[in-house]
């Protein structure tokens, strides 16, 4: 699979609006048939990378191609292929849902009206009602039904659940996970973690206009930690100085003792043998959550200033994964 | 807590956010009948010319236009009858403005649901919003009333006149808080509010044409029927402020009963399907355009039949007031063709009013996120553009050539010369490259420096100024050259200059040329 040509390739792709440099040597590339979670904080250039794979905006530097091709150039052409839902969805106030559907799908490759009606009704969408009438929600799902009913081979989404309650979040999973079963590459820019560890078979994070994470879930996980939170009838023997392990907390509690810490993966094995030693009450294992991920990815911008002595000192650096286990 | 409850905090929100929509109202309101009646006082200052008014303005097609004026024959009568036009929108558009904007506008935009989750009652937007209304409508009355005193109107005549403006005001603004409690939108109440200034002119127009008491059944009707000037019946105005305060009390009755952000009017159900003409880029190109099309080309419609069923009193009048003559425009040695000419030049100027806005209207198109979401499709961007430019045209073409037709037949069977109907379609097709000029001006804004825009209306303000005061204010030759139209050669009074026409046309070519040019390399939505 890694060997075919990626459906999206991008390098050191750089877009300025004046003195602000938007996209500052991007590289992202998307491959056949991978749900492509794309995550960045806000102004980190999500909705600019997007807008130049759609050909709507040209790139300063570097070079985008779609499916092979450059979208600035040949964009009516590489749209035929794609679909795209913005972030904020806007629709002619004076046509009706329908007719911003059926609008939409004239200008797309293809729309399978059986999946069209199938869709209206999954999304709970009244296709009869004027689009100045529709709450954000709506306009999002009349979006959402164009670019899902389309025959395309990409679907270009840009934070396509905001405003949406948790039952079409669900409807939009899983349409999206069988529109992936039939093949059919997506680019989901998200800020809602939760819908790209569900979906997404690969990540990239952006910060700054630049790529700092890319990797499968699995891959980004292993470079982050996991949190135990155990309970044992005796203090656990030697595991404060484990190697692998930071952040331990013990405590008495009730004649057993509380234990917090956190433990890079392959060491795991080795604390629960001496966790089983001190004889266990109650154990939680967290794996790392693509939260502890994305904050930490952030965190590292937000310390920029002070990246080394972030480096220096472990604690700091992790303190995101911390505080994030202290909340649930 | 009480429905009115928080009604002073309501009305300071109001008066806070709103005040500069109010001053500018009211300075454009008394400023146009401080306009008229400066410039009717000076017309008319004598007796004798006075008479003569009242001579040329009697008649069917006047008397359905400016109304049935009683008392035409003093200073105080001409000015209600060359106001009488102006009024009978400007003054219903008043009332409809200020309570739109106060109430439906704020609970669509969600703004009225944050200030009643505070203490203000139900009741109390409503009533703020007439409270202002009222208060706007007596600064306007007070100060028509100095405005008129100032040109010699008698004071009881001032007083009276102003009051029956303000009260047609009234109606209009109770008639507008009913209808922002029935509808869901702002827009239902302005379509609603035109709807009954349309109707209430056609009405006061049928009866005073006909001189029957079908006047009576229109706020217009009942402006009139106070006549200020001759007969001075006060009680006339109790009929318009029982109407509008009657129709204020059941707005503010049923705001109280109703939920925020429902109305009685919900909009039906549309289509769920889009018809293939609308799915092709030029059908929804014409679509988009469609309200700009249809206002303008009838808003010019009016202006031609009106100014053409006008020529022949138009020509009376100037017969007997030289001083008229020149204010119209037609002070040389052919005062028929004067006139004429200036009316096309205010039918171009509706033209290119017309083709600002829609080029305007790509402008929005981008600014709201739609132009994004259209090209993200199949759909390239010169495709997109030529759609547009199409209809465009075509609806310029279409807007130039009706008009001049129908100035033609009217100003033809107005003045009996059925030789003036060529002569006057020919002039009206010869303003086509200057307004084309425009279209190119907005097309090349657009593309190339969108946010730049409203310079396309800036040219089109000061193109009007040009035209309607050049002449006048005897502005150096280049100033008046620096106006597309006035390459034209002012048809039919002079010869048009076709080499001037093809430049203009090279000059609108080059514009669009560079517009699609431009528009396709740059960024969309542009920074």
């Amino acid at each position: 699979m890694t060997t075919e040509a990626p459906v999206i390739r991008t390098e050191a792709l750089v877009k300025a609006f004046g003195p602000v440099r938007a996209l500052d040597g991007l590289d992202l590339d998307v491959r056949p048939g991978e749900v492509h979670g794309f995550l960045g904080p806000n102004g980190a250039g999500k909705s600019t990378t997007i807008r130049v794979l759609l050909g709507l905006m040209r790139a300063d530097g570097g070079s985008a191609e779609v499916f092979g091709q450059d979208p600035w150039r040949d964009a009516a052409a590489v749209h035929g292929r794609l679909a795209y839902v913005p972030g904020d969805v806007a629709l002619w106030p004076g046509l009706t849902g329908g007719q911003c559907l059926d609008l939409f799908a004239a200008t797309h490759g293809g729309v399978d009206e059986g999946r069209r009606a199938e869709l209206i009704d999954r999304f709970d969408l009244d296709p009869t009602k004027r689009a100045r009438d529709y709450s954000k929600g709506n306009r999002q799902k009349v979006a959402l039904v164009a670019a899902l009913a389309t025959a395309a081979e990409l679907l270009v989404l840009d934070e396509p659940t905001s405003g949406l309650d948790p039952l079409m979040e669900q409807a939009f999973q899983e349409v999206v996970h069988e529109r992936r079963g039939e093949g059919v590459t997506v680019l989901l820019s998200s800020h809602i973690l939760g819908e790209v560890e569900a979906l997404a078979d690969r990540v990239s994070i952006i910060r700054k206009g630049r790529r700092v994470q890319t990797g499968t879930l699995a891959d980004l996980r292993r470079h982050t930690l996991t949190s135990v939170h155990v309970v044992t009838q005796e203090p656990p023997a030697g595991l404060a100085e484990a190697p692998g392990v930071t952040g331990y907390v013990a405590e008495q509690l009730d004649g057993h003792v509380d234990t917090r810490f956190t433990i890079e993966p392959g060491r795991l094995d080795d604390a629960v043998g001496r966790l089983h030693a001190a004889r266990i009450h109650t154990l939680t294992v967290q794996p790392p959550s693509l939260d502890a991920l994305f904050l930490r990815s952030y965190g590292e911008d937000a310390a920029e200033p002070a990246e080394s002595a972030a480096g220096a000192d472990p604690a700091t650096a992790r303190k995101p994964v911390d505080a994030r286990r202290s909340v649930r | 807590m009480s429905a009115l409850g928080g009604l002073g905090t309501m009305t300071r929100v109001q008066l806070r956010t709103r005040w500069r929509g109010l001053v500018i109202w009211v300075l454009a309101l008394v400023g146009s009948l401080a306009g008229t009646a400066a410039a009717v006082a000076s017309l008319y200052d004598t007796p004798a010319k006075i008479r003569t008014y009242a001579d040329a303005v009697a008649g069917g097609a006047l008397y359905a236009i400016n109304g049935r004026v009683e008392g035409i024959d003093s200073l105080g009568g001409i000015i209600q009858d060359e106001f009488g036009f102006m009024a009978a929108f400007l003054l219903p558009l008043l009332g409809i403005a200020l309570i739109a904007g106060s109430t439906r506008r704020e609970e669509e935009a969600g703004r009225l649901e944050l200030l009643l989750s505070g203490t203000p009652g139900r009741r109390s937007p409503v009533t703020a919003a007439l409270l202002t209304a009222a208060g706007t409508i007596l600064v306007v009355t007070i100060a028509s009333t100095a405005v008129l005193v100032a040109v010699s109107v008698p004071l009881s005549a001032a007083v009276l006149y102003a009051a029956s403006l303000g009260a047609l005001a009234v109606v209009f603004a109770g008639l507008s808080a009913l209808l922002a409690q029935v509808t869901l939108h702002a827009r239902g109440v302005y379509i609603g509010g035109f709807a009954a200034v349309l109707a209430a002119y056609v009405l006061r127009g049928a009866g005073d044409a006909a001189g029957s008491w079908v006047s009576w059944l229109s706020p217009l009707g009942w402006q009139e029927k106070v006549a200020p000037t001759a007969g001075q019946r006060w009680w006339v105005l109790l009929v318009p402020l029982l109407v509008g305060g009657g129709l204020a009390v059941a707005a503010v009755h049923l705001a109280g009963r109703r939920d925020l952000g429902s109305a009685l009017l919900s909009p039906g159900a549309g289509p769920d399907r889009a018809s293939a003409r609308l799915r092709g880029p030029v059908g929804f190109a014409a679509w988009v355009h469609r309200q700009s099309l249809l206002g303008w080309l009838a808003g010019n419609l009016v202006l031609a039949v009106v100014m053409g069923a006008l020529a022949k009193q138009v020509l009376d009048a100037i017969t007997g007031n030289p001083a008229m003559a020149q204010a119209v425009g037609a002070g040389g040695a052919n005062p028929v063709d004067g006139y004429l000419a200036m009316v096309q030049v205010y039918i171009a100027l509706v033209a290119v009013g017309y083709v600002v806005q829609s080029t305007g209207i790509l402008r929005r198109e981008e600014a709201e996120g739609r132009l994004e979401a259209r090209l993200a499709g199949t759909l390239s961007r010169s495709r997109w553009l030529s759609a547009h430019v199409a209809v465009i045209l075509v609806g310029l073409v279409v807007n130039v050539a009706v008009t001049s037709l129908a100035f033609g037949v009217a100003a033809a069977s107005s003045m009996g010369d059925s030789g003036q109907l060529g002569r006057l379609v020919a002039a009206g097709l010869a303003y086509l490259p200057a307004e084309l000029v425009f279209a190119g001006l907005g097309l090349a804004l657009f593309a190339l420096v969108p946010r730049a825009f409203g310079a396309a209306w800036a040219g089109v303000a000061a193109v009007a100024f040009i035209a309607f005061l050049g002449p006048g204010l005897k502005l150096a030759g280049w100033v008046l050259d620096l106006a597309p139209t006035t390459h034209v050669g002012n048809p039919p009074l002079g010869a048009v200059e076709p080499r001037s026409l093809v430049v203009l046309t090279a000059v609108a070519l080059l514009l669009g040329a560079v517009a699609f040019a431009g528009f396709r390399c740059r960024a969309v939505p542009a920074r």
